[in-house]
């Protein structure tokens, strides 16, 4: 019975197992194997691949590009997930409100689910342009601004921050918007009605319905939410990729972009290979973390 | 008696074209078989890659037509393949470590990927082949043949041309009262300068030049720092020799243009940048280094804009005209067991009115001279500045594995940086140009290693 | 944004009372106006795709910008068509999209009940192994992928770019089942199917699964959406002509010479693509939400 046990687990845990070893842990070994290698695709034939050390790490970490570029990366997850989050949070109590048009208001506020990136990409950057731009446009006909916005390409920073990280975050926050909703309604929609009802009679304003009913209640969606968001804000490619290569200035560049560069355009995979290195270094802590709070959680 | 007549006359035809159909189905039959026969007993198909040129459509079935005469000829097949040019340098990457490859291709940096393939995977030399080719000499021009040649091996036959010249708007020119086009760097200014012009509120509504058309933003430096007498390395391609005053003079013009005469858009090294819709709707007045196949784009895409745009030689500089040129070429990969076939259809394609019609649909110069010399690339004003702008055509590809490396339109790498940071930036000049000079030396000698 | 949020849903605590119905006008129309700004935010570019669409290249061009067709057009949808094998380019990422959206969620299913409700050797190892794929981007797996596949014979295949897909969306779809069936099912309703003559499988198929389906589902469309809005592993893996998905397809009006000369044939064939996940949203949007909530939100 206990055998009979241990192999149904195996086995329908076996395919996982096996896709996951091989699309996942193998390429991420590769990866980190390659990071401490000499493996220069121009010297590959010449000098193979010898061990080297920390040298990459070193070498990246001399590069002040590189540098900016955590600092963008940190910066950019952060502005994404806190903005997002709290658009999330007032567009699904919205959306969870009972009223007329609430399906359709619903579909709507999903469609950027359904843009690819790559396209979300291109139409944005159409936005955006600074000449043909309808924004700059309507807000100029609208009087609000005299000269064009440069969305893209203003290389004047206010501290760590500029234009084109805003219109580029904007961009991130749009095309994850839907997934962090439909958490956050999943979440809502947890939330027995009783403790609203409770919340009523004691007087509750809806300002502290939100404070002490809703919030607390949506911690565990949260947690796992902000978890998400961190871990994939800190491999963000496509979207910067596209838009602004990391210009201007460097101001928009993060460290996905830079490992990319690193391997596809100077053939340096062992720099790309550290640079990923670094970014699973800032991932680890942040699954750490998340992983404590969870049990804590469970133990509570 | 009449109707009796009709109806056999009917019954006839009938029986006449079930006849003929039936033929033409067993004669198609027999061909299908034919030709399908000797593809079974010994495989005669090629896979065979391009990028896309031109018009998708157009190009996709001027290549079908002709391996499908390639075919009829030799009985060779063709299987022909796109690459979309945003991955294709991915892709012919993946092919040079080993992915899969095709029998042959349309290629571009042949000296990167020959490095990076070694001697087991990406382009092949052919040098036994290339007797094969009669008066290869007389037929191809010289520049073209050197972007096949790496290290004295013979890789392919040059196809296509890029060659950059002058493009500007012949409307704000007539309406400014100019006469002609610029022919040197001062006048570039002088014109650049009266016909930018600014809304009340200093928005700017036409910008008076534009350093170049492609958006690969370095090639625009190649010409400026060539016409002020440099080079980019020795001829070895060991040595890097950027720091000189060639390159300060390049420079400190193209950062002039920007910030003291303010005629060129900030923005233009900026991915995103795309001076193509603003000369079409006239917000660019003139643009240099312009790809020739906006000549055929406009002609065909943009019938309305007739007379108002011209293309000229690129203005002269301090030491002379060179403008850039790029080239592609067609080569066989290294792992196929096809060579001979690949060979043959590259012969056949290379022929004069194949080439013609390459050069044609691609919108690309040809490298043959005779198709050059026909009447598609005379029957056009343009096109004749085309042709005579192959006279200070000078190749943009240099003989060093790290070259696409150093000059990759990508920040962070060494030619980008040094525009950059001396264009965009104005950083001190000397110190960026040794700065340059410097990295650019350590990436010539990472390819170098023996 | 913050501070809209405050002041949109949560402005003027005393009056308000029971959602946003019973607010006073004021609050009302606050939040009305800041979703009213942020619908403008989220709809703009889908309005702008659309209405590119319906117009000539040269109008899509026009500075300043024309925000409404002068006349309605559907030539870009026929050139669209004529330009790219489009329904070709559908029919490869549906395939592509449904049968790894299925696999993942099959294979999925299986391992996430296993860790939910079985202790076994090994079991923390192999979350920690899901949970640790997700530590590293995308690129960074693009050549060890590629070559596994290429060994695999299986470039240029669906199966390949399946493979790849299902490999990818896992580690999320079994996290997310894993939390729905600790907390949407009671550990009783095995337990006394077993005692019924039930196999572990049984219990499995039988009772486990039938009521798990708004779980399913919304890894079903996880999976799905992924597969169907990649573009550079399908330009990877899958680059072979009529193979070719949509998303790989409409690249290739992009990089194409200038790019703007089909502009409104992009768009167009840009909202034919987001068509197919529009609908299947719409059929599955109830299940969504509820298979949402009772996994992740609790995992």
């Amino acid at each position: 019975m206990e055998r009979d046990k241990l192999i149904f687990c195996y086995v329908m845990v076996a395919p996982a197992l096996i896709l996951t070893v091989g699309l996942g842990i193998y390429p991420m070994l590769a990866s980190m194997v390659m990071s401490f290698q000499l493996y220069d695709l121009l010297q590959i034939n010449a000098v193979g691949t010898p061990f080297v050390g920390f040298e990459n790490y070193i070498a990246v970490f001399q590069d002040p590009r590189f540098v900016q570029t955590i600092v963008n990366t940190v910066l950019f997850t952060i502005i994404a997930v806190v903005v997002s989050i709290a658009m999330g949070l007032f567009l699904s109590q919205v959306i969870n409100a009972n009223f007329k048009g609430r399906a359709v208001l619903r579909t709507l506020v999903f469609v950027p689910w359904f843009v690819p990136p790559v396209v979300a990409s291109a139409i944005w950057m159409w936005l955006l342009q600074t000449e043909r731009s309808p924004i700059n446009h309507a807000l100029q006909s609208m009087g609000l601004i005299d000269t064009d916005i440069r969305f893209l390409t203003d290389p004047s920073t206010f501290g760590p921050f500029s234009i084109p990280m805003m219109a580029v975050a904007a961009v991130r926050v749009w095309n994850g918007l839907p997934v962090i909703i439909i958490f956050l309604l999943a979440g809502l929609q947890s939330i027995p009605k009783g403790l609203y009802e409770a919340a009523e009679i004691d007087g509750a304003s809806i300002m502290q319905k939100f404070w002490f009913v809703t919030l607390p209640m949506l911690r565990p969606v949260m947690s796992v939410l902000l978890a998400l968001l961190v871990m994939n804000g800190l491999g963000q490619f496509e979207i910067n990729y596209i838009m602004t290569r990391g210009g201007p200035q460097n101001l928009t560049n993060i460290m996905a972009v830079y490992s990319y560069q690193q391997a596809f355009m100077f053939f340096r995979f062992d720099y790309a290979a550290a640079a990923s290195g670094v970014i699973l270094l800032m991932t680890s802590v942040v699954c750490i973390f998340y992983v404590r709070a969870q049990s804590k959680d469970t133990l509570r | 008696m009449d109707k009796m007549l009709k109806l056999d006359r009917a019954r006839s035809d009938l029986m006449r074209s079930v006849a003929r159909g039936s033929l033409v189905a067993i004669t198609s039959a027999g061909v299908t078989l034919s030709s399908i026969a000797p593809a079974l007993a010994q495989d005669n198909s090629i896979e065979f890659w391009t990028q896309s040129y031109g018009d998708a459509l157009q190009w996709n079935a001027t290549i079908r037509d002709l391996a499908a005469e390639f075919e009829a000829e030799t009985g060779i097949s063709v299987q022909h393949e796109t690459i979309n040019w945003s991955v294709a340098f991915d892709t012919w990457l993946t092919v040079s470590r080993g992915g899969a490859a095709p029998d042959c291709a349309d290629m571009y940096w042949l000296h990167s990927f020959s490095a990076i393939g070694g001697d087991q995977y990406g382009p092949m030399p052919i040098n036994e082949y290339r007797d094969q080719w009669e008066n290869l000499d007389e037929n191809f021009f010289e520049g073209s043949l050197q972007d096949v040649t790496w290290q004295g091996d013979f890789y392919g036959i040059p196809w296509r041309g890029d060659i950059r010249s002058f493009i500007y708007r012949t409307d704000a020119f007539a309406e400014a009262g100019i006469e002609g086009p610029p022919e040197t760097w001062d006048e570039i200014v002088d014109i650049a300068t009266e016909l930018t012009e600014r809304d009340e509120n200093g928005n700017v509504t036409r910008w008076g030049y534009a350093y170049g058309t492609a958006t690969n933003s370095v090639s625009w430096l190649l010409p400026y720092y060539w016409q002020a007498g440099g080079d980019f390395m020795t001829e070895d391609g060991r040595t890097a020799t950027i720091d000189n005053e060639a390159m300060r003079t390049a420079l400190t013009f193209m950062r002039d243009l920007m910030w003291e005469h303010e005629v060129v858009d900030p923005d233009s090294m900026e991915a995103n940048y795309d001076p193509q819709p603003g000369f079409l709707a006239g917000d660019i007045a003139m643009i240099n280094s312009a790809e020739q196949s906006w000549g055929v784009e406009l002609d065909r895409d943009y019938p309305q804009l007739e007379g108002q745009w011209a293309m000229s030689l690129t203005p002269e500089g301090p030491e002379n005209r060179d403008s850039f040129s790029g080239g592609g070429y067609l080569g066989v990969l290294r792992g196929t067991d096809k060579v001979e076939q690949c060979v043959e259809w590259m012969e056949f394609l290379s022929q004069e009115d194949n080439m013609a019609t390459l050069s044609r649909v691609s919108g690309n110069v040809s490298t043959r001279r005779d198709v050059m010399d026909s009447e598609f690339w005379n029957d056009r004003p343009w096109k004749v500045v085309v042709g005579e702008a192959l006279e200070y055509a000078r190749t943009s590809q240099h003989p060093a594995p790290a070259w696409s490396a150093i000059a990759a339109p990508e920040p962070g790498a060494v030619l980008y940086d040094m525009m950059y940071d001396a264009v965009v930036r104005q950083q001190d000049l000397d110190e960026v140009i040794s700065r340059a000079q410097e990295r650019m030396q350590a990436e010539l000698d990472r390819s170098n290693v023996q | 944004m913050t501070r809209a949020l405050e002041n949109g849903a949560i402005a003027d605590p005393a009056r308000a009372k029971t959602g946003f119905r019973n607010n006073d006008p004021i609050t009302r129309f606050v939040v009305v106006l800041v979703m009213g700004l942020m619908l403008v935010y989220i709809l703009l570019p889908v309005f702008w795709m659309i209405k590119s669409s319906f117009q000539t290249s040269l109008e899509v061009q026009a500075i300043p910008p024309i925000w409404l067709p002068e006349t309605w057009s559907l030539d870009a949808y026929f050139d669209a068509g004529l330009l790219i094998p489009l329904w070709r380019y559908m029919f490869n990422s549906i395939v592509v999209s449904v049968v790894s959206a299925v696999i993942t969620t099959a294979i999925a299913a299986t391992g996430a009940y296993v860790l939910a409700r079985y202790r076994f050797p090994g079991a923390m190892l192999i979350l920690g192994m899901i949970l640790a794929t997700q530590l590293i981007p995308a690129i960074t797996r693009v050549f060890p992928v590629y070559f596994l596949v290429q060994d695999l014979q299986l470039l240029n295949t669906y199966a390949g770019l399946i493979l790849a897909y299902v490999g990818f969306s896992l580690p999320f779809a079994i996290l997310l089942l894993r939390g729905y069936f600790q907390t949407s099912s009671p550990p009783e309703l095995e337990e006394a199917a077993m005692i019924d003559g039930c196999t572990h499988f049984g219990a499995f198929w039988r009772v486990i699964l039938p009521i798990s389906l708004p779980g399913l589902a919304a890894v079903t469309i996880f999976s799905f959406l992924n597969s169907w809005n990649d573009f550079l592993w399908a330009s990877l893996l899958l680059s072979s002509g009529a193979m070719k998905t949509v998303q790989v397809g409409i690249g290739d009006f992009a990089s194409e010479g200038g790019g703007v000369q089909y502009i409104n044939a992009f768009m167009a064939a840009c909202v034919i693509a987001t068509i197919p996940a529009l609908i299947l949203f719409f059929f599955v949007q109830r299940w969504l939400v509820s298979g949402l909530t009772a996994g992740a939100v609790k995992g």
